[in-house]
Parts: C-alpha cells; sequence; structure tokens
C-alpha cells in the first residue's frame, strides 16, 4: 500500500501540473470555443491536487514516521529537516490556488479580460509550486534511500 | 463587448487566498516556535498538525470567501483586478519564502 501511495501521488501531482499548464496556455487565447475546455481543465487541476493531498496526506500521516526516523540518522538529514517541512505547508497554499482556479475560470474568461488576467497569474502559480514539490518530493525519497544505505554500512 | 469587471466570487475567494496564504506562513512559524502549547495543541486536536493546519487553512479560506461576498449590499468586496493579482502572487510569494526560510 505504502508504495502504490509513493508512486501515485507524484504521478496525479504531475498530470495536475499539466493540468494547470493547459490551462494557463489555453487562456492566453481564449474565446468561446475554448471557455468550456478551460473550465473543465480547471477542474481536472483542482480534482488531481486534492487527489494529492489526500494520498500524499494519507502517506506522510500514517507511514512517513519511520522513513523520518532514517532520513533524519542518515547524511541528508536536510531532506527530512529542510525540504520535507518546506513541502508539506507549501502544498497547502498550492491546494488553495488549486481550489480558487475553478472559481476565476467560471467568471466568464471569453469575454472577460480582467478574469482571464487572475487565470493566468493563479495558473501562473501552480506551475513552478507543483514542481518544487515534485523535486522536494525526489530530494525526500533519495534521502530514505542514503539513510538507509548509510545504516546498512553501520553508520 | 469585452467585460472588464470580475465576478463577486472571483473578487471575494481571491483576496480570501491572498490572506489564508500569509496566514498559513505565520501560523507555520507561531507553531513551530510554540511547540509546548500551539503545535501540541495542533497535534492533538486531530490525528497530525498537518491535518489540523490543513483544516485551519481551509475553514478560513471558505469562511473569509464568503465574508468578503458579503459587503456592498451583497455585491462583495471591491477590489480591481491589477490590485488582486498583486495581491494574490505577493502574498503566495511572500508566504513561500517565509516558510523557506524559517525551515533554513
Amino acid at each position: 500500500m505504502e508504495n502504490f501511495l509513493l508512486l501515485t501521488h507524484p504521478a496525479t501531482g504531475g498530470l495536475a501540473t499539466l493540468a494547470a499548464l493547459w490551462v494557463f496556455v489555453d487562456t492566453l487565447n481564449a474565446n468561446e470555443a475554448s471557455e468550456a475546455r478551460i473550465k473543465k481543465a480547471s477542474l481536472i487541476c483542482a480534482g488531481l491536487i486534492w487527489l494529492t493531498y489526500f494520498l500524499g496526506g494519507y502517506l506522510y500521516v500514517m507511514d512517513y514516521a519511520a522513513d523520518k526516523e532514517i532520513i533524519k540518522a542518515g547524511p541528508w538529514a536536510f531532506g527530512h529537516n529542510y525540504f520535507m517541512e518546506v513541502k508539506e505547508h507549501v502544498f497547502l497554499m498550492l491546494l488553495l490556488l488549486a481550489t480558487y482556479l475553478p472559481i476565476a475560470a467560471f467568471d466568464g474568461i471569453a469575454s472577460n479580460k480582467t478574469a482571464r488576467k487572475i487565470v493566468l497569474w493563479v495558473s501562473g502559480l501552480i506551475v513552478p509550486t507543483s514542481l518544487s514539490m515534485e523535486g522536494s518530493g525526489a530530494i525526500i525519497s533519495l534521502a530514505v534511500k542514503i539513510g538507509l544505505l548509510f545504516k546498512m554500512k553501520g553508520g | 463587448m469585452e467585460q472588464t469587471e470580475l465576478g463577486k466570487y472571483t473578487r471575494s475567494f481571491g483576496l480570501s487566498l491572498g490572506i489564508t496564504s500569509v496566514l498559513s506562513a505565520l501560523l507555520v512559524i507561531l507553531k513551530e516556535t510554540n511547540e509546548a502549547t500551539v503545535l501540541a495543541w495542533m497535534k492533538t486536536a486531530t490525528l497530525h498538525h498537518w491535518v489540523t493546519h490543513g483544516l485551519i487553512n481551509l475553514v478560513v479560506f471558505v469562511v473569509l470567501g464568503f465574508v468578503l461576498s458579503k459587503p456592498n449590499n451583497g455585491d462583495g468586496v471591491k477590489i480591481s483586478a491589477n490590485t488582486l493579482s498583486i495581491c494574490i502572487a505577493g502574498s503566495v510569494i511572500i508566504s513561500a519564502i517565509l516558510i523557506a526560510g524559517f525551515f533554513r
């Protein structure tokens, strides 16, 4: 179960990033033909971020304690002390951004220039924030691996 | 004809997002610097302090979003798109810097 969650939560996060990028690019030239598509993409983005929150959150709350001990005892203790601490708290802002995205996207963006501007800002913030979550996750999983190797060598 | 005014929920929840984001970053600093009181309470309130933190954020975001949609005879808080964009982007960036700087 833990391994399944380890694989699925960055996958849903990655797909959410693509959905946000889709919203951003489509909104640059939004018109009546693309409005429905942008609305759907914004809902997909929000849904995937919420799914990532539940999958990653379950893993973090129920299973992460053992990994945390391994990381903190190893040479890459910053994997937890910095990257996980920042990741778990910045993610909460990402959740707010993704929840807000459909609210702005449903504000008649085909005929409302100002709503398009807000959608561009929000989707534009989601993409780099999500990517930084993916990068932090990679560092944390590598910190566990290095911690285990360190432990096996009697460190 | 091109519209130039944002809907009331775009304005109210956008402003709520900005405020909640900064409050969330300040809550990180508050709980991490008060482990015996704030963090201890957040740990016992739910399964985990992070779950409590997430719930506080969501409640503040939703309540503030609806509260800010009520002023001006139900027309919502008045804010221009430029100011709202600056508020959202600025608060998210400042919050991320506060969190990243705190754990450095």
